[in-house]
C-alpha cells in the first residue's frame, strides 16, 4: 500500500441541529495507521464530528451539512455518494456497547451476511478471525451461539469492535468507547486499540485526557464546536500552544 | 412579646383522615369496577344461557341453526365458521396493509410526512361502523354484484374487505408502536456496518419488533371477531357454511351478527333465548382468549424492556437448534400456504404461484441491495397509499352523498313517513343524550380507577389484575355489553327499553378507553411536584386535587372527548335496550329514544325505497361529522397541551 499523508481530512466542515451550529469550520487532517483522539469538554462537538466520517449523521433528521470530508481524495457529502458504501470502509464503536438481541456469532456475522456473504466456512473463518483481533475469542470461544446480551459491557464492547472489524473497514471510528465501562474493561480496550492501529486508523473521542495521552499518537482539542488546536500527542498535552487548550489539559476547566 | 408557649403539634392522625380514608375507599371502589363489570358479564351471559336447548356438543358441532322452525335446531357451527372466515379473509389484506403501513410511518416517512399521516390512520379508527357498514351496504356490495357477476353482492368478500378496513387502524398503531419501540443504537450499530437501511429493517428492526406486531395483529384479529354492525349489514346473514368452504361469494352470518338480528324479536325465556346467550358466550370466550394472548405477548415485552440485557437465563434450547426449528416451521408454512391455495384455485395456479416465487427469488439475488431496497420502500409505499385512497373514496362518498339530504330543516325536524321524509332532529339529540349520559357515568369512574392505580398503589398484583381487567373489558365486543344491558338492565331489574340503560351500558364501554388516558395523563405529572406538596404538609388527597389534577386535567379531557365520540358511534349495544325508530323526544331517562346510528341502521336495511337510502347517507355524514369533530377537538387539545408543557 502506498503511504498517504492523510486519509481523512475536512475542509470547511460546519453543521447544523436544526437552527443549532454545532461545528463551525473544521479543518483536519488524519494520518493512516494512526490513533486520532478527539477530546474537549461536554457539548463541544466531537461525537457530532466523528459520526461526520461515516455520515451516521443521516441518521438523526434536521441535520444539515456544509463543507467536505475526504476520505483519501473522495468526498463522501459529494453529489452521488452512498453512506452504505461508506460505511463498509469506515466501521464505527459506540458510547454504549449496541450487541444486536442475537448470537454472539449472528452479531459478528451479521455485517459479512449483509454484504451478500454466505458461505458458512468463510463467515466462521471472519468470525473466528474478528473475534481474536478484538481479543475476546478466549473469552466466548465456547458459546458463540449464546445471546450476545447475556456478555458482560466489556466484552459485548470488544464484541461491538469485532462486529465492525468483520467487514475489514480501513478506518475505526470510536465514540467514547469506554465511557460505560470499568476501570479493567478500559485498560483491556485500551491495549487493544493498541492492536489495532497495526492494520487500521483508529479515531477516538474521548473525554478523558489521560485516556488520549495513554493511546493516542494525534491529539485533537475542540470548544464550541470549533477545531482549537491539532497535533502530535505529546506536543498537545506537554506544550501547548493555545491558551484554551492548556486551560483544559491543566484541568483549569472542562 | 406575648409570652405564650410555642405549642408542639400532636404527631397523630387528625380527624381529616377520617375523610382522607373515605376518598381513598371511594377510589378503590372505582378502580375495582372494572372487574366487578367483567364478571357481572360473565356470570349474568352464562346465567341466562342455562338451560342450553340442546346438548353442548350439538351446539358447538351442530350444522344448522333454525331456531324458529317447527323443529328447531341450534348448531353453532356454522356461526363459528363465519366468524372466523369472515375474520381470516380481512386479516389477508389487512395485515400487509397494516405492518407496510406502519413501517411507513416509523422509519421512512419524513417528521412532517408522519405528524400528518398518523392522525388520519387514527381518524380511521374513529368512523362508526354503521358508516361503514352504510358505505359497504351501497357501494362495495354493488361492486362485487356487477364486477363478478354474482346473485348478491352482500357476501363474505365484502365483510371481509370491510372488516379488513376497520382493523387496518389497530394494527398500524400497535405495530408502529412496538417498531418505534426499537432502540435506535441497534439501528445505528447496522448502519455502521453497512447495511442498507432496508436491510436494518429487514435483520434487525422487524425481529426485535416481531412480538409486538403479532400482539397488534392477533388484536385486530379481536376488532374483527368482536364487530357487529358492518358485517351484518353486508354479509347477507346466512346461516351457512360456504360451500365449497372457499367460495368467498357465499353469503355469511357471524356470532355476533346472529345476535344482533335475532336477540331484540326472541321470547324471553324461550330455548331460541337461551341459545343465543350461548352464542354469546361463545363470542366471549373468543374474544377473551385472544386478548388474553395480546396482553400476555405485550407484557412479556415490557418486562423485556425493562430488564434489557440483564438476562443471563438460559435458554432451554440451543440457539442452532431454534434456528432449524424456525426454518422447519417456515418450510411448514408455506407448504401450508401452498396446499391451501391448492385446494382453493387448482393446480395450475399453484404451480404458476411456485414458478413465479423461485424466478423472484432468482431475480432478487442478481439484484444490489439498493435496487432491493428500493423495491422494498415502494411496496410498502404503494401499501399506505392504499390505505390513505380507502379512506379518500370512503370519506368523500360518505360527503358528497350525505349533502344531498343535508339542510338546516334536515337538522331540526323529527323525520316523517318512516324516516324517508323530515329530519334527523330526535336521532341526534338521541345520540347527544346517551353519549353524554354515558360520559357523566364514566367519567367520575374511569378518573377515580387511575387516581386509585397511579397515586395510591405500588405497582404489583392490585394494579396489575385490574389493568387486566381493563384491557379485556376493552376487547369484549360491543354486541356482548348489548346482551348484558339487555339481560341485567332490561330483564333482570325490569327497567324495559330506555334511555338510562342505554348510558349506563354505553358507559361501561367507555370506562377502559378514560381509565387508561386518565392512568397516562397523571403518570405524565412529576414525581418532584407531589413531594413539593406533600413537603409542606398537605394530604395526599389534597396534593392530588391541588397539585396533580390539575396538570392532568387536558389529558383526561382528552380520554373523555374521545370516549363521547366513541359512545356516540356504537349501535350495537344499545339498539335492543335503549333505541327506538321514534320520531318524538323523550321526556325522562325512563323512556327510550332515537339514535344517528340506529336510524342510519334502520334506513339502510329495513326501509324500503331510494329516499330512505337518500336521508341514510345524510344521516351518516351528520353522525361521522359529529364522531370525527369529537376525535378532532381531542387531538387539537392534545397536541396543543403537549406542546404547552414541558417539565
Amino acid at each position: 500500500m502506498v503511504k498517504e499523508e492523510h486519509i481523512i481530512k475536512t475542509k470547511d466542515l460546519n453543521l447544523w441541529y436544526g437552527t443549532n451550529h454545532a461545528i463551525l469550520d473544521v479543518n483536519l487532517n488524519m494520518k493512516p495507521n494512526k490513533v486520532t483522539a478527539l477530546i474537549g469538554p461536554s457539548g463541544c462537538g466531537k461525537s457530532t464530528l466523528i459520526r461526520c466520517f461515516n455520515r451516521m449523521n443521516d441518521v438523526i433528521p434536521e441535520c444539515k451539512v456544509k463543507g467536505q470530508v475526504y476520505y483519501h481524495d473522495k468526498d463522501i457529502y459529494g453529489p452521488g455518494v452512498d453512506a452504505v458504501e461508506i460505511r463498509k470502509k469506515i466501521g464505527m464503536v459506540f458510547q454504549k456497547p449496541n450487541p444486536f438481541p442475537k448470537s454472539i456469532y449472528e452479531n459478528i456475522a451479521y455485517g459479512p451476511r449483509v454484504q451478500g456473504i454466505n458461505n458458512k466456512k468463510k463467515l466462521d473463518e471472519i468470525v473466528e478471525k474478528s473475534i481474536k483481533d478484538a481479543a475476546l475469542w478466549d473469552e466466548v470461544k465456547d458459546r458463540l451461539n449464546d445471546s450476545a446480551m447475556g456478555l458482560s459491557g466489556g466484552q459485548q464492547q470488544r464484541l461491538c469492535i469485532a462486529r465492525s472489524l468483520a467487514i475489514k473497514p480501513e478506518i475505526i471510528l470510536m465514540d467514547e468507547p469506554c465511557s460505560s465501562l470499568d476501570p479493567i474493561a478500559t485498560a483491556k480496550i485500551e491495549d487493544l486499540i493498541g492492536e489495532l492501529k497495526k492494520n487500521y486508523t483508529v479515531i477516538i473521542v474521548t473525554h478523558n485526557m489521560q485516556q488520549a495521552a495513554r493511546v493516542s499518537d494525534y491529539t485533537a482539542y475542540m470548544y464550541l464546536g470549533k477545531m482549537i488546536e491539532y497535533g502530535e500527542t505529546a506536543q498537545i498535552f506537554e506544550n501547548p500552544k493555545e491558551e484554551l487548550t492548556e486551560n483544559y489539559i491543566t484541568g483549569r476547566f472542562g | 412579646m406575648s409570652n405564650k408557649k410555642y405549642q408542639l403539634p400532636h404527631f397523630t392522625f387528625s380527624k381529616k383522615y377520617f375523610k382522607e380514608n373515605i376518598i381513598k375507599i371511594l377510589l378503590l371502589f372505582a378502580a375495582a369496577t372494572c372487574i366487578i363489570i367483567i364478571f357481572s358479564i360473565l356470570f349474568f351471559l352464562v346465567k341466562e344461557t342455562y338451560p342450553l336447548p340442546t346438548d353442548i356438543w350439538s351446539f358447538l358441532s351442530g350444522e344448522r341453526w333454525r331456531p324458529t322452525s317447527a323443529n328447531p335446531q341450534f348448531g353453532t357451527l356454522p356461526l363459528i365458521a363465519g366468524t372466523l372466515l369472515v375474520t381470516l379473509g380481512a386479516m389477508l389484506f389487512a395485515v400487509p396493509l397494516s405492518i407496510g403501513s406502519a413501517i411507513f410511518i416509523s422509519e421512512i416517512a419524513s417528521p412532517r410526512v408522519r405528524a400528518f399521516i398518523k392522525p388520519i390512520i387514527e381518524l380511521l379508527a374513529g368512523i362508526p361502523s354503521v358508516v361503514y357498514g352504510f358505505f359497504g351496504l351501497i357501494i362495495l356490495v354493488d361492486w362485487i354484484y356487477k364486477g363478478f357477476g354474482v346473485p348478491t353482492g352482500e357476501t363474505w368478500l365484502a365483510g371481509s374487505i370491510i372488516l379488513g378496513i376497520m382493523a387496518i387502524p389497530t394494527i398500524t398503531s400497535v405495530a408502529e408502536d412496538a417498531i418505534n419501540a426499537v432502540p435506535r443504537h441497534y439501528k445505528e450499530g447496522s448502519l455502521a456496518v453497512g447495511a442498507t437501511k432496508w436491510q436494518t429493517i429487514r435483520k434487525v428492526v422487524l425481529p426485535s419488533a416481531l412480538s409486538g406486531i403479532t400482539a397488534a395483529i392477533i388484536l385486530g384479529i379481536g376488532r374483527a371477531v368482536g364487530e357487529t354492525m358492518a358485517v351484518m349489514m353486508i354479509c347477507g346473514n346466512s346461516p351457512i357454511i360456504p360451500n365449497p368452504i372457499w367460495n368467498v361469494f357465499s353469503p355469511i352470518r357471524t356470532l355476533t351478527s346472529n345476535l344482533g338480528i335475532e336477540i331484540g324479536e326472541v321470547p324471553f325465556g324461550s330455548g331460541h333465548y337461551h341459545a343465543l346467550f350461548g352464542v354469546a358466550v361463545v363470542l366471549l370466550i373468543i374474544t377473551l382468549v385472544i386478548n388474553i394472548s395480546a396482553v400476555y405477548i405485550l407484557g412479556k415485552i415490557k418486562e423485556k424492556q425493562m430488564a434489557l440485557g440483564k438476562k443471563k437465563k438460559k435458554d432451554w434450547i440451543s440457539a442452532d437448534l431454534s434456528y432449524k426449528i424456525k426454518k422447519y416451521i417456515k418450510h411448514a408454512l408455506i407448504g401450508f400456504f401452498l396446499i391451501f391455495v391448492y385446494l382453493i384455485a387448482g393446480l395450475l395456479l399453484t404451480a404458476v404461484i411456485v414458478l413465479l416465487a423461485i424466478i423472484l427469488s432468482f431475480v432478487f439475488k442478481k439484484l444490489s441491495e439498493k435496487n432491493i431496497q428500493k423495491i422494498s420502500f415502494s411496496i410498502i409505499t404503494i401499501s399506505i397509499i392504499v390505505v390513505l385512497c380507502i379512506l379518500a373514496l370512503l370519506l368523500g362518498y360518505i360527503l358528497t352523498n350525505g349533502m344531498n339530504s343535508m339542510s338546516w330543516e334536515f337538522l331540526t325536524t323529527p323525520h316523517t313517513s318512516l324516516g324517508r321524509k323530515g329530519g334527523i332532529v330526535t336521532a341526534l339529540l338521541g345520540t347527544l343524550y346517551l353519549a353524554l349520559g354515558a360520559i357523566a357515568i364514566a367519567l367520575p369512574i374511569g378518573v377515580g380507577a387511575a387516581i386509585y392505580l397511579v397515586e395510591y398503589t405500588r405497582e404489583g398484583k392490585i394494579t396489575k389484575i385490574i389493568r387486566s381487567a381493563a384491557d379485556l373489558l376493552n376487547g369484549t365486543p360491543s354486541i356482548v355489553f348489548g346482551l348484558f344491558g339487555f339481560a341485567f338492565l332490561v330483564l333482570f331489574l325490569g327497567w324495559g327499553k330506555v334511555l338510562i340503560a342505554g348510558q349506563i351500558t354505553l358507559a361501561f364501554m367507555i370506562i377502559p378507553t378514560i381509565l387508561r388516558t386518565s392512568e397516562e395523563a397523571l403518570k405524565s405529572v412529576p414525581q418532584s411536584i407531589r413531594e413539593g406538596s406533600l413537603a409542606v404538609g398537605a394530604t395526599r388527597w389534597q396534593t392530588i386535587r391541588r397539585v396533580v389534577l390539575p396538570p392532568a386535567s387536558p389529558g383526561i379531557i382528552t380520554g373523555a372527548i374521545l370516549g363521547i365520540g366513541r359512545a356516540a358511534g356504537e349501535t350495537a349495544p344499545i339498539m335492543f335496550i335503549a333505541v327506538t325508530f321514534s320520531a318524538i323526544e323523550p321526556s325522562s331517562f325512563w323512556e327510550p329514544v332515537n339514535a344517528l346510528s340506529y336510524h342510519i341502521l334502520v334506513l339502510a336495511t329495513e326501509i324500503p325505497g331510494q329516499e330512505a337510502k337518500i336521508a341514510a347517507g345524510g344521516a351518516a355524514l351528520v353522525l361521522l361529522l359529529l364522531v370525527i369533530g369529537f376525535y378532532i377537538v381531542a387531538i387539537l387539545i392534545r397536541n396543543y397541551y403537549s406542546k404547552k408543557m414541558k417539565w
